[in-house]
């Protein structure tokens, strides 16, 4: 037997801590774990993934999880995300779970993947009333551990404590962290997971191809490229810029360090909502004050 | 040693000393940082790069709360770093430092005077591929930049041999009949970012196993010595350079001998190689590191479907196990050599060292594959290997012509590739 579950959440989210508490909590009933984040150069509200592996054997794979039993989506907005891409790869009769405050059923990945069950729920409705701020990473933890059914609330508790107090939380904020585990837990039922491999049916590359071709980075040669990639999908908090009371001066424009702030014939700025990344550097230098902000990932 | 150190726990930042039952979830660079607090290391020179930054930080930390009695100094480069570890090993000190990629090769230089010196130091590599062009994930031209340094070489397949193997590295290069330095590699994101079960041992058990440092001629105000004399000659340098050879071959039966000692105290013996499904094996692949993981997966599937398949893991690299390997590898029909780094113009680096095993054995197997794969970290596919078994199985085009490299990607990964390159290309 062995599970596979993957966490796709946004940076600083808890993707990590919820794989952690996960394997922590199937380490203590006695299973074989092996838990990892990945990530690369990324920052907070940037999309990461994170696996824990379960065994009653050994673990005999490492890396990415491309063929999960169980997928948790910690944000709903990630799932038509093209670099999350959390649907790749879930195995027959597996699961995807996702914390969603909209009440909806995902009928239309249902309809498109009849072959996995789809659950939801209001985590981070949860941890706003029980803890009182959206942070979901024991409550993913406590949805995924009941899902897969293999372990008890009393190993789960143990490892929200353990990884937590890891993570130097107080003991007040811990606790409330266990209540939110535990209702999460008691809310939800275990599934069954008698899953199918799933199989990726992908030749081998003959090496003349690649001989064929001029593969140096010297191909790479257009400046900019880097809009290609919509970091605007990372922003938690959006600039809104107030244009009665901009004066024009420009600074957010020289501070912008993704260059997504363009200057109007009367000097005054448009943000590219593509590529802005909301990091909200414009929101902290603009000397009158004209730029509001405005919460954009409900989940977070 | 560390008098007076709880012999168990371990932090957690609130400071306390957690309680262990002796096994816990921990990344391979935590485990590094607990190989390096377990042999009670008294200096750590420091430099952060990725992946390996936490093993410092870890240690820092533990250093600043006064669980930890060596001195950690973050220097400016890892040319200095090491420069600082090679002298600092000379004064008697047991010191540990761990790098990674570029940083490594910064400090290559440094590398062949340490060994040089015949300080014993412990030097943690996190393998990440070699820039350019630039990635964070590993393979290991990086550490086999540093093959014919003098560094003895050991390669970890999980986060506990990582531990295991720390230990074990400084037992053996303090050993009097060795005094070399050692390499213990780890994957960068594989390992070191992975949490795995790993058995913490005893602090008063490794000190039986790993008593205090006793240099021959340690640096002192009081008598001075020289180490790493000019020698302007090639008489005595080509004498103290075979001087350095001997040592490390002898650090085989070091090796053995003293794992066997670890078995007894610890419970797990290691050898230079490790073979897995070997027995009666008739199609065998050679792997390395983290990914071997992978291989006996795939390995295992394959004997469930009946065929005849079987690993062969390295995990001591320098000094090379060439009786081990041949041992393991005569007689079998097929091997295939999966080399996780890539000498441009030439292939796959162990491909040669496999070769020159086997050669002069009579029942030497008449196909070696070479197999490249996993670059810059690049997941290694349960197909992929699937494929290399398969082509073993098919044998050799036509004998005698060299068999034709595997260099392994998948048709969906390459056409990702071209795609993305497309649209950083201005195309897209
Ligand atoms: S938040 Fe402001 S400074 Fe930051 S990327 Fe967006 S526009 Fe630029
Ligand atoms: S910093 Fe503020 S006032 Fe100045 S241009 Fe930007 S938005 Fe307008």
């Amino acid at each position: 037997m062995m599970i596979r579950v993957r966490f796709h959440g946004r940076g600083g989210q808890g993707a990590k801590t919820a794989s952690r508490i996960l394997g922590t909590a199937a380490f203590n009933e006695g299973l074989n774990v092996q838990d990892s984040p990945v990530y690369g150069a990324e920052r907070r509200g940037a999309p990461v993934a994170a696996f824990t592996r379960i065994s009653d054997g050994e673990v005999l794979e490492r890396g990415y999880v491309f063929d999960p039993d169980v997928v948790m989506v910690m944000d709903s907005t990630l799932l038509d995300n093209p670099t999350a891409r959390p649907l790749d790869g879930i195995r027959r009769r597996g699961v995807l779970f996702v914390n969603s405050q909209t009440g909806s059923s995902f009928h239309g990945i249902q309809t498109a993947r009849p072959d996995i069950r789809v659950a939801t729920f209001d985590l981070t409705g949860e941890a706003l009333s029980l803890v009182g701020k959206a942070v979901i990473s024991s409550a993913t933890a406590a949805a995924a551990a009941r899902i897969i059914g293999l372990v008890t609330d009393g190993s789960l508790e143990k490892a929200i404590r353990s990884e937590l107090e890891e993570l130097g939380l107080n003991d007040e904020l811990i606790e409330k962290n266990v209540t939110l585990g535990r209702k999460v837990f008691a809310s939800l039922e275990p599934v069954e997971l008698s899953t199918d491999e799933y199989f990726v049916r992908s030749g081998l590359v003959p090496f003349e191809l690649i001989m064929g071709e001029r593969t140096g980075t010297e191909e790479i040669t257009s400046a900019g490229n880097s809009n290609a990639v919509k970091t605007g999908s990372w922003r938690i908090f959006k600039p809104i810029i107030d244009y009665n009371k901009c004066t024009a001066c420009m600074v957010c424009f020289a501070y912008c360090p993704e260059s997504a702030l363009t200057l109007r014939g009367d000097y005054k700025p448009v943000i590219d909502e593509d590529n802005c990344k909301g990091c909200l550097i414009c929101y902290r230098e603009c000397p009158p004050k004209a730029i509001t902000l405005e919460k954009e990932v409900r989940e977070f | 040693m560390l008098q007076g150190m709880p012999s168990q726990g371990y932090y957690t930042r609130k400071g306390g000393e957690g309680v262990l039952s002796g096994s816990t979830l921990m990344t391979g660079n935590l485990a590094a940082a607990w190989g390096a607090r377990l042999a009670g290391v008294d200096y750590v020179p420091a430099y952060p790069i990725t992946p390996q930054t936490e093993i410092i930080e870890t240690i820092a930390k533990w250093v600043r709360l006064g669980q930890m009695k060596g001195k950690l100094v973050q220097m400016d480069s890892e040319h200095s770093m090491l420069t600082a570890a090679g002298s600092a090993s000379l004064s008697g000190a047991r010191v540990f430092t761990a790098t990674s990629s570029q940083g490594l090769l910064y400090g290559l230089e440094m590398l062949y005077n340490i060994s040089g010196w015949r300080a014993p130091i412990l030097l943690v590599n996190v393998s990440r591929g070699l820039a350019a062009p630039i990635t964070l994930e590993p393979d290991h031209n990086d550490v086999l930049a540093a093959r014919d340094s003098g560094f003895l070489q050991f390669h970890a397949e999980t986060c506990q041999e990582v531990l295991d193997l720390i230990l074990l590295g400084y037992r053996v290069a303090e050993d009097r009949s060795v005094l070399l330095p050692a390499i213990v590699n780890l994957d960068g994101f594989y390992l070191s970012f992975t949490r795995e079960k790993v058995e913490l041992p005893k602090m008063d058990t490794v000190s039986t196993f790993l008593p205090e440092y006793d240099p021959p001629a340690p640096l002192r105000a009081t008598k001075p010595v020289s180490h790493g004399a000019t020698v302007l000659s090639g008489n005595l340098y080509s004498y103290f350079r075979y001087r350095m050879h001997a040592a490390s071959l002898e650090a085989s039966e070091v090796f053995r001998k003293a794992s066997a000692e670890y078995g007894g105290l610890f419970g797990r013996e290691y050898e230079a190689t490790e073979g897995y499904m070997l027995q009666d094996a008739e199609y065998v692949i050679v792997m390395s590191n983290s990914f071997t993981t992978i291989g006996k997966q795939v390995v295992a599937k394959l004997r469930e479907r009946g065929v005849a398949a079987g690993l062969l893991k390295l995990r001591m690299l320098r000094p090379f196990p060439f009786d081990d390997v041949a041992k393991s590898l005569a007689g079998r029909r097929a091997v295939a050599v999966f080399d996780q780094n890539l000498s441009p113009g030439f292939g796959g680096i162990l491909y040669p060292e496999i070769l020159a095993s086997l050669y002069h054995k009579k029942n030497r197997p008449q196909f070696v594959l070479p197999v490249v794969g996993g670059l810059g970290g690049k997941q290694l596919t349960v197909q992929e290997l699937e494929r290399v078994f398969e082509s073993l199985r098919n044998g050799p085009p036509t004998f005698p012509d060299r068999p034709d490299p595997m260099y392994l990607m998948r048709e969906d990964e390459f056409d990702r590739a071209k795609r993305n390159i497309a649209i950083a290309s201005g195309g897209g």
